[in-house]
């Protein structure tokens, strides 16, 4: 009689039990990196209206921050410029540009640019930036080096563990309150001496808790 | 505090121990709210949920496209994110509230009392607080209609330059004008210009819930147009006729501030604390319906109103005697009254000269008033606890004046009808019959916020603005002038009345603005005028425009008029056999004006608890009488007209009466107030709008629902609320000592607080009694927030309720929902009833907010850590967190927690959404949700104070619960710091948490009620 198991049928214990292992593993694994916002978020690089060059206004023209984003410092939101502060310097310079058409035409016609919103954080979260300019925390710690962007791209997860990093140990990121702005600024040598010195004069215990910022 | 000695219930269905209370407090949710209405199981469901998101799974993961849209232009001085505060004005009848209004890059969202402001005093109440949902209402019509096709405003100016064409030559004759009450110098101005060209116009003032007879009676007194100004702070005795300052009045927030602030003094125990040096006040309630100013007496009174008049004789009798109302049988007794009640009641008005106030209710007649003005005079309270004064710029209510119109409409004299504001055709008294009258007017036009009733019928149909959209002006109570200001161009084109006046007085449009600075020219003084109206602007009101005081001289014998009127009285109803009819205003929705308005809909009144109805209200008693039962159907027949509506009992009412709620059973009144409710007005005679005799009832047999909040959230006959007596405080605070020693955990609050005890801040001592067996939070970092309720200080109106609705979000559910228990609001009051039920029981009211335990039940018991504490105390939702297990809920022994069995904010029309908060997150399906501490607002108060570089101080943070309190009730703050109010009122010996005994450490504690009763009275049973 004729076997009915074939005799590589006798590895078939191990096979199993190594992709037991596996496939449950790498499962994990893939929910773990693919459904993170290490891979939905970080490089979201959303087509803007009109392809504003954050690398040109801000890396070569040295434009501040807060030319554009003026509420940055008073308020939760950093807002987006009205169309009023594209047009004060345009309104001179590359009065023809073909690609800043949606800009003029919303200047003359009153009708809203609509931007594409890059850095989103869940409706249930609450991300004052008054509070974390003030704290000292650079624009670079959470929006990357802006200015060498040609189009705005997601940099950092957003995720709440990311954000709880910090919010533990706030020492690293934090920096002189007027280097808030500067993208080229880099921590000084004795960068443990710096965050000791800016906790003394401004110490500030950032919220671990979810009334911080759930509201 | 003495022990808890006496029993609270709830509802007579309670102590019966009834299935349907009994439901409500064995499960929280009664059985079948798992469920859902339409026939799906909870099981279908879950397949279909499951279905749907296995589709939706990978579409999920996609993340959404958002867009910014930023201004073209950005307005200078609006820095997006943070909301801006301006000052207005919101004009009700006569009165006029200043309050403080939020925007949000242009959007109002939220509304407070001003404090600077005369009738508000930084309060708000139930009505103030929904306002701002009315200027979003998606049912407000959007454009002028002629017979129901949309035209446009010039198209309207143009057609009244064609109609006016005949009043013009007629010297107005043929032009009618039906208005509501209201007190504006502009209208004024507007109305004696308009009178110049049409000296022979009719106009008519009504309003459908009014004081004319206030009016007529101290104009029959003082033979002068005068109105009058409470002042509760002053008063040490108050006796209330028939009357309800506390809530139904148009004043009740300044009444409320002045009432509780006589009410805390000395209610410590210790020495008396106000300004004057006097005591805690006494408040004596007569009345028929129970109202939330007999909640708050230390002495009620049952009796049926047309039983007020000779029950003021008969006081009259006592405190005047020999100078009037000595007519025959005043000093005789009245039926069902003990006249030591009325001998000790004259006593202390007597003993309080000069510091004693009458008040009689807007129900009353002419003759009532006139004598209570001069009782007051007699008792030297004029200019002290009363104050009159000249009415001035002010349209007053006189149903005689829209009988006429309304005949000279019938007789066919009348071309062109104007109804300036107001709805008649709903709300005008049935005999008169004003919507055949108005058929018969050739052209008809009327100003609404929506298509309603009135507007429906007319010829011509100007959609109104709402007041936040509006330029205007008015005088508050005492006088003093405030202004309208807009903080949104109207959403729908809607215009003024002002405006609407502005041509039919030129025939030309010009904007309100415009014309309301023209009447302030001559006020303010050309001399600066742009700074001086700036300073308008930003205050709200123009300091020091107080219409002086007048001290009156008494014209005739108004007491003895009164003698003459009570004798009349009792003599006409010596039978005393037939039901009397009483017609009440709807605290919420007071004549109709906000039957749209979900918020005042869904909020329990203060003292049914009914919700999104107006059943005919009667005693147990005669209840008893008629065969009838809760929700029993009757048919009511009076004056000749029929209204069929059921019944609810309420005890403490005064026998043989039955009382109607006005302002429900609209038929236009948009998607939420349409069809809800009777229309009482249908039986409302133009004779008697107040009260009446002669009523039938008959049984019909058949039941209708109605949602009652009473019985839920209901914690079984434990000692919740306290209260005690003046005199038994006094006596405790020197027996102190021995007290806390003897003290069992279930009958003695927490003693004082002393400080530096270790543990939770000191706030809660270590008792032998207790020990935790979880891990208790060391609560050593930032501030630590508590709250106080001053029981005592709590009138129940309701106030809190919306404030906190408005600013969480929180969603109206509908009547159905409400009867399974699903009401969303965070903040509810309970209302709980002592003594028997079909005698005259006492009502206290406790608002139960979450009580944010330092132990709290419900953590423990979270599968998911979706509530969980943080270290400032805050006992916190998560709601990404929350998978709807519901244990906390059950296992919360407040009941404070409230569920969202559906996404109730799904079907939100988008419009209504501009009216929520943008700094709290709006929750969905199968969330659990609760009170926070307004924690927004605490995280906008410490970033404030972070980036002022300063630390918080105590006031910086107000919940919106306390905010809105016109009672100043709660206090809220950070129980580190010892200067803080709120400590200073924890420390107080009233002090008690609720449900201490199951040691949750709750860090909202409540200050007991304290009543002061006269010792004359002991044992004289009313």
């Amino acid at each position: 009689m004729a076997q009915i198991f074939p005799p590589w049928w006798n590895k078939l214990p191990i096979v199993a039990a190594i992709a037991g292992c596996l496939v449950p593993t790498v499962a994990t694994a893939g929910v773990w990196y693919y459904f993170s916002p290490w891979y939905t978020d970080v490089g979201y690089r959303p087509v803007q209206p009109v392809p504003y060059s954050h690398r040109l206004h801000v890396g070569e023209l040295g434009l501040d921050c807060r030319y554009c984003h003026a509420s940055v410092e008073t308020s939760a939101v950093a807002n987006v410029p009205p169309t009023q502060t594209c047009m004060n310097c345009h309104q001179i310079v590359k009065r023809d540009s073909e690609k800043l058409a949606p800009i003029r035409e919303s200047a003359a016609s009153g009708r809203p640019m609509r931007w594409i919103r890059v850095h989103k954080l869940p409706d249930y979260a609450y991300f004052p930036h008054n509070a974390h300019v003030a704290a000292g925390i650079g624009c670079v710690s959470c929006h990357g080096r802006i200015d060498e962007m040609e189009t705005v791209t997601q940099m950092r997860p957003l995720s709440m563990g990311w954000c709880l990093e910090c919010h533990r140990n706030p020492g690293p990121n934090r920096r002189p309150v007027s280097e808030v702005t500067n993208m080229k600024w880099t921590p000084p040598r004795d960068a443990g001496t710096l965050a000791a010195q800016l906790g003394r004069e401004r110490p500030v215990n950032p919220p671990t808790e979810c009334s911080g910022c759930h509201r | 505090m003495p022990p808890v000695n006496r029993t609270y219930w709830r509802s007579p269905a309670q102590i019966e121990g009834t299935p349907e209370s009994r439901d409500f407090l064995e499960r929280e949710f009664p059985e079948g709210a798992s469920e859902l209405a339409e026939g799906i199981t909870r099981r279908d469901m879950m397949m279909l949920v499951g279905a749907s998101l296995s589709l939706a799974g990978l579409a999920g993961c996609r993340r959404p496209v958002e867009e910014i849209v930023p201004y073209v232009t950005a307005p200078e001085d609006i820095v997006p994110g943070i909301p801006r505060y301006y000052a207005t004005t919101m004009p009700f009848g006569r009165s006029a509230y200043g309050l403080i209004v939020e925007s949000h890059e242009g959007r109002p969202t939220k509304i407070e009392g001003n404090p600077s402001h005369p009738s508000t005093l930084g309060g708000s109440s139930a009505r103030v607080q929904a306002s701002v949902l009315g200027l979003y209402d998606p049912d407000r019509s959007q454009s002028v209609t002629l017979r129901g096709t949309r035209k446009s405003w010039n198209d309207f100016v143009t057609a009244w330059g064609q109609m006016t064409q005949v009043h013009a030559a007629g010297g107005g004759a043929g032009l009618a004008i039906i208005s509501e009450s209201f007190c504006s110098p502009t209208m004024a101005r507007l109305i004696s210009e308009l009178r110049v060209s049409y000296p022979r116009v009719q106009w008519a003032t009504y309003d459908a819930v009014s004081d004319e007879n206030r009016l007529a009676g101290l104009r029959q007194a003082t033979g002068r147009d005068v109105d009058l100004m409470l002042r509760f702070d002053r008063a040490s005795v108050i006796l209330t006729l028939d009357a309800d300052p506390l809530l139904s009045d148009p004043e009740m927030m300044r009444h409320a501030r002045g009432f509780a602030d006589g009410r805390r003094a000395g209610a410590s125990g210790g020495a008396p604390s106000t300004s004057s040096g006097q005591g805690m006040n006494r408040l004596y309630a007569v009345e028929g319906v129970y109202s939330l100013t007999g909640a708050m007496a230390d002495h009620r009174l049952r009796l049926a109103s047309r039983q007020i008049a000779p029950f003021l004789a008969a006081l009259a009798a006592r405190v005047a005697p020999g100078g009037a109302g000595t007519g025959s049988g005043a000093k005789a007794g009245i039926p069902g009254v003990d006249p030591r009640w009325i001998d000790a009641l004259a006593k202390d008005l007597q003993a309080n000269r000069g510091k004693s106030l009458i008040v009689a209710g807007e129900r009353q007649p002419a003759a009532v008033h006139a004598a209570v003005c001069a009782l007051n005079t007699h008792l030297g309270n004029t200019g002290k606890t009363v104050s009159y004064y000249e009415t001035k710029d002010a349209a007053l209510p006189s149903m005689s004046s829209l009988a006429s119109v309304v005949s000279a409409m019938k007789a066919g004299t009348v071309q062109t009808l104007v109804v300036l504001g107001g709805n008649p055709v709903f709300d005008a008294p049935a005999d008169l019959d004003f919507a055949s009258a108005m058929a018969k007017v050739p052209h008809s036009i009327a100003l609404g916020h929506a298509v309603d009733e009135t507007s429906s019928a007319t010829e011509w149909h100007i959609p109104r603005a709402h007041y936040l959209e509006s330029w205007g002006d008015a005088r508050a109570v005492g006088g003093t002038l405030s202004i309208v200001q807009p903080l949104i161009l109207p959403l729908f084109g809607g215009r003024t009345p002002v405006e609407v006046m502005g041509v039919m007085v030129s025939g030309q449009d010009r904007p309100g603005y415009e014309i309301v600075r023209e009447t302030w020219k001559p006020i303010l003084g050309e001399a600066d005028f742009e700074k001086k109206w700036n300073r308008v602007l930003h205050d709200g009101l123009l300091a020091g425009s107080e219409v002086p005081e007048v001290v009156p001289d008494l014209k005739g014998e108004a007491v003895a008029e009164l003698g003459r009127l009570g004798a009349a009285i009792q003599a006409a109803s010596g039978s005393g056999g037939d039901l009397e009819i009483v017609f009440l205003p709807s605290p919420s929705l007071h004549d109709g004006r906000f039957a749209n308005d979900g918020w005042l809909q869904e909020l329990p009144d203060p003292v049914t608890k009914l919700t999104w109805d107006n059943p005919a209200l009667v005693s147990p008693k005669t209840a008893d009488t008629l065969g009838l039962a809760n929700e029993d159907l009757i048919r009511l027949d009076y004056a000749g007209r029929s209204l069929e509506l059921p019944v609810w009992i309420v005890p403490g009412m005064a026998d043989q009466v039955v009382a109607l709620t006005l302002g429900y059973g609209r038929v236009r009144a948009g998607r939420v107030g349409s069809g809800v409710g009777f229309d009482t007005f249908a039986v409302r005679s133009s004779r008697s709008p107040g009260f009446d005799s002669g009523v039938k009832v008959t049984r019909l047999g058949r039941k209708y629902p109605l949602s009652a909040t009473q019985h839920h959230g209901s914690m079984e006959g434990r000692p919740i609320v306290r209260e005690s007596t003046l005199t038994e405080l006094r006596s405790s605070v020197t027996a102190q000592p021995a007290r806390v020693d003897s003290a069992h955990a279930a009958d003695s609050p927490q003693p004082p607080k002393k400080a530096g005890v270790p543990g939770a801040l000191g706030v809660f001592e270590e008792d032998p009694h207790h020990f935790s067996l979880w891990k208790e939070h060391t609560y050593d970092k930032g501030p630590q927030w508590g709250m106080t309720i001053d029981l005592n200080a709590c009138i129940g109106c309701n106030a809190c309720m919306v404030a906190c609705q408005s600013e969480n979000n929180v969603p109206v559910v509908g009547k159905i929902q409400v009867a399974k228990g699903r009401e969303m609001h965070w903040l509810r009051v309970d209302r709980y009833f002592s003594g028997e039920p079909s005698g005259s029981p006492e009502m206290v009211f406790q608002p139960v907010p979450c009580m944010h335990c330092e132990d709290a039940p419900c953590e423990q018991v979270c599968p998911v850590a979706a509530t969980v504490h943080d270290a400032q105390g805050l006992n916190v939702m998560v709601y990404n967190r929350c998978i709807g297990t519901r244990y906390c809920s059950n296992n919360c022994p407040y009941k404070v927690r409230r569920f969202n069995f559906f996404n109730f904010t799904k079907d939100t029309p988008d419009i209504l959404r501009l009216a929520m908060n943008p700094d709290v997150t709006v929750r969905s399906r199968g969330v659990m949700e609760k009170c926070t501490y307004c924690t927004q607002r605490i995280n906008r108060g410490k970033i404030d104070a972070k980036l002022a570089g300063r630390e918080l101080r105590d006031g910086d943070v107000k919940t919106a619960c306390q905010q809105a309190c016109p009672a100043s009730a709660i206090e809220f703050g950070d129980l580190r710091d010892q200067s803080s109010r709120v400590v200073k009122a924890k420390a107080d010996l009233r002090n008690y948490a609720l449900l201490e005994e199951l040691n949750t450490k709750p860090r909202t504690t409540y200050l007991a009620k304290v009543r002061n009763p006269n010792p004359d009275l002991e044992g004289v049973r009313t």
